[in-house]
């Protein structure tokens, strides 16, 4: 045997411990993400209600229906909102909050990022019924105390309202996901040389232009990443919306995930439509698909900037 | 040399572990596979028979009630084991068809209403017929149990055994909270939809905000109320069975939800009901933080368990100001509740199981425990009286329900068109309704709209064959006299 086919052997040997030590997180994927996929894409050719083998083949009525039901456009929009306030108020707002911690001589600043990470590890089921609980016209804490005070003269129903609730849930959304948008932000100021700080504050540089010159050009291209997985993420919000108001008053807080699940698994449809929710699941992937590429100028951007 | 070796040797090693690991894994999968605690049913050491039943654990305290009879029942069936199955009320009957799905289907299971059809139309229920007794005849009303009217038949045949009284499910009551009108001068409950506004609006004006009118029920209320102005099916269904024509636009159909709207408007509706799950109406009224709602029979228990000191009055609905123009509609005689799975391997002690829940032991102890008027009447009828609450409701029953004519019952078409119209919740009047109570929108043009809806789909469903315009008109249905269908 030759030197370079024992190389060779010796590489195929390790690569081959490589694929056997990720088969199976590769079987997982494959059985529940990849499989449901394909499934979802063949289950949405057909009017099916979830039992026995699918029979009754209906082409592409049912994504026509979902492409012209007035309702799934409605939760899209709502699901898009959600991302919307996301990018534009979760992402600066973190940023701010993680420079602000990020500062060696803040008293006490891991308790505060102890605090502001908290409510990511509750169960979201569990904070859903929390508040409303608290949330409440009749005797919930929130009322009682605005009442108190006298902020207001009237319970504030900020659930039961088309106006409130909707705007009600995305502030518990934002507070739920907070800790995570930190974290990450947190991590990406890890990655700004510390000389290049130091060296600026000889300099002179006050700490707007530091942040301005400095930190936001090294983190540009993790803040791109940051963007990209928060907005997948708000796209996916479903049990905070499920546990607080199941889409309603009068789905005014329906997101697409709702929608979804209500003609799944809602009990008050006579049958599951198992077929129709699929092909809301795909388009609503599409939609996803086509809204993160919009985002590429962004990714290009990064490239630039990251070499 | 020494070092690739030892490397290799590792390696080896933590493949042979990694596959000893996992076959020891499928073992225990197997294992697992086969234990009969999981559900279905199977033969256990010697003669015992496993049974599964699968039920909803409801009102509080059932899941302890039902233990407690299974337990008597295999006491006095040595031979017979049952093993109880749990699910929650929205998810029993998509657990019970993934049992089915999966080839450990229960032998007994719950499914009432539309979820009774469902499982009925998917041959997973299995016929009564060759088990059913004089005896078992003997126990409910003479007549309750003709196929054509019963509720529990199928093709002629007997599928279902009814847990309650007939009229206990779709009954319509008004409860009202007597010390919170007498508070606001009124010693009477309103008779009126007019005098139901004018209550309201006092007892929230001297409520302080602490205090409501009425709590609407969500769109189960304006139900209950448009019934005792319109046809049944207007609001159930958007259908009107005297023409067999959509008429969610009917002008008093519209009356009540203008109603609702206006009572909201103005305030005089709890504020945040909007968002209520189904116990918040009676934990709430039991509160005293309202005066009056339309209430389900089995809130009357849990009203009086929250609040034993209440001083409830229960009465019949308020009718329209131009007077009541229908009832309260009796579609069977009773609500199918148990039934037998297609798939049992012992249909006998099923049987026996089904016949003990059918049992008058069995309704008594149900009555007793939960103040529930069960379907065989006589364990109940004679001990009412010693119970207020019960008396009144039992006498808001007799006079304010009717039978009608019932479409599902009467021909396959009629259970083509109801069935169809009931997977589509949107053509429902439901949505709009409280979309024009919550954002103060007119309504008629909303029932308008789905009118012309329910229009398109019974086209298409006429264009079928499978129905006619025939299986939803019964033109001689008076709504103020009992339906006979024999004439």
């Amino acid at each position: 045997m030759t030197a370079r086919t024992r190389r060779t052997a010796a590489k195929r040997r390790e690569h081959l411990w490589c694929y056997v030590l990720l088969l199976p997180l590769l079987v997982a994927f494959g059985g529940f993400t990849l499989w449901p996929i394909v499934a979802s894409w063949w289950y949405s050719l057909f009017d099916w209600d979830g039992v026995g083998n699918p029979t009754e083949w209906v082409g592409l009525a049912n994504f026509v229906e979902v492409l012209t039901a007035p309702d799934f456009w409605r939760a899209f929009w709502h699901t898009f909102l959600f991302s919307l306030v996301a990018i534009l108020i979760e992402l600066p707002l973190a940023l701010a909050f993680a420079i602000l911690l990020n500062n060696a001589r803040l008293r006490g600043r891991n308790l505060y990022r102890l605090a502001l990470f908290v409510p990511v590890v509750t169960t979201t089921a569990v904070v859903g019924i929390v508040f409303v609980a608290l949330l409440d016209p009749v005797r919930g804490a929130v009322n009682e105390i605005l009442l108190a005070v006298g902020l207001v003269d009237a319970p504030i129903n900020f659930l039961g309202s088309t106006t409130t609730a909707l705007p009600t849930l995305m502030g518990i959304d934002l507070w739920k996901g907070f800790g995570i948008s930190l974290i990450y932000w947190l991590a990406a100021l890890q990655t700004v040389p510390k000389d290049l700080i130091e060296a600026a504050q000889l300099d002179g540089a006050r700490r707007a232009s530091i942040v301005r010159h400095i930190m936001v050009p090294v983190m540009a291209p993790i803040a791109i990443v940051i963007m990209l997985l928060l907005f997948q993420r708000s796209l996916g919000t479903f049990d905070l919306v499920q546990a607080m108001t199941a889409g309603g008053p009068v789905y005014s807080t329906d997101v697409v995930p709702t929608y979804i699940y209500r003609y799944a698994f809602s009990p008050e449809m006579q049958a599951p439509r198992y077929g129709f929710a699929c092909a809301a699941g795909v388009v609503f992937g599409l939609l996803t698909l086509v809204l993160t590429l919009l985002q590429a100028p962004a990714l290009r951007y990064r490239k630039r900037v990251a070499v | 040399m020494s070092h690739v070796r030892h490397a290799q040797m590792s390696r080896r090693s933590v493949l042979t572990a990694g596959l000893g690991a996992a076959a020891g894994l499928g073992l225990a999968a197997c294992g697992s596979s086969e234990d009969p605690s999981g559900g279905g049913s199977s033969s256990g050491g010697g003669a015992t028979v496993e049974l599964t039943l699968a039920l909803i654990p409801d009102p509080p305290g059932a899941s302890e009630f039902y233990r407690a009879q299974m337990d008597a029942f295999e006491a006095a069936n040595p031979g017979i084991r049952i093993n109880i199955i749990e699910n929650p009320g929205d998810q029993q009957l998509s657990a019970v068809e993934l049992m089915f799905q999966q080839g450990n289907a229960p032998d007994i299971y719950r499914a009432q209403a539309a979820g009774f059809d469902r499982m009925y139309s998917r041959g997973w229920a299995r016929s009564l017929e060759e088990f059913v007794t004089d005896d078992f005849r003997s126990r409910f009303p003479e007549g309750s149990l003709e196929p054509a009217s019963s509720g529990l038949h199928r093709n002629g045949e007997l599928y279902s055994i009814p847990l309650v009284w007939g009229k206990w499910s779709a009954m319509d009551l008004f409860v009202y909270n007597r010390s919170l009108l007498a508070a606001s001068g009124f010693d009477a409950a309103p008779t009126t939809w007019g005098e139901l506004e004018e209550i309201a609006r006092a007892v929230t004006a001297d409520g302080g905000g602490q205090v409501f009118g009425m709590a609407p029920e969500q769109a189960s209320g304006i139900v209950r109320m448009s019934r005792q102005g319109v046809p049944y099916s207007i609001p159930g269904d958007g259908i009107n069975l005297m023409t067999g024509e959509p008429d969610t636009a009917n002008p008093t159909m519209i009356e009540a939800v203008e109603l609702m709207r206006r009572m909201n408007a103005e305030g005089s509706l709890i504020t945040g009901w909007e968002s209520w799950d189904s116990s918040r109406s009676y934990t709430e009224f039991a509160a005293g933080s309202f005066a009056m709602y339309t209430a389900q029979s089995w809130h009357i228990a849990e009203i009086r368990n929250l609040n034993p000191d209440i001083e409830m009055g229960i009465v019949a609905v308020p009718v329209p100001d131009s007077g009541r123009a229908s009832y309260t509609p009796i579609t069977q005689q009773f609500d199918p509740l148990w039934s037998m799975s297609s798939e049992t391997e012992h249909p006998e002690e099923a049987w026996l199981v089904l016949d003990f829940l059918a049992s008058a032991d069995f309704y008594r102890a149900y009555y007793e425990e939960f103040g529930t008027l069960t379907a065989m009447q006589s364990v109940w009828e004679d001990e009412i009286q010693a119970n207020p609450d019960l008396s009144e409701v039992f006498g808001v029953a007799e006079s304010t329900m009717q039978v009608v004519p019932n479409p599902k019952l009467a021909s396959e078409g009629g259970a083509t068109i109801l069935n169809a119209r009931a997977e589509r919740p949107e053509l429902r009047f439901t949505d709009s309704a409280l979309e024009s109570m919550i954002k103060n929108e007119d309504f008629a043009p909303k029932a308008a709209a789905l009118d012309e809806q329910l229009r398109t789909f019974l086209d298409e469903i006429f264009a079928t064959g499978d129905a006619s315009v025939e299986d939803i008109s019964f033109p001689d249905w008076d709504p103020l006299q009992p339906y006979d269908a024999a004439n």
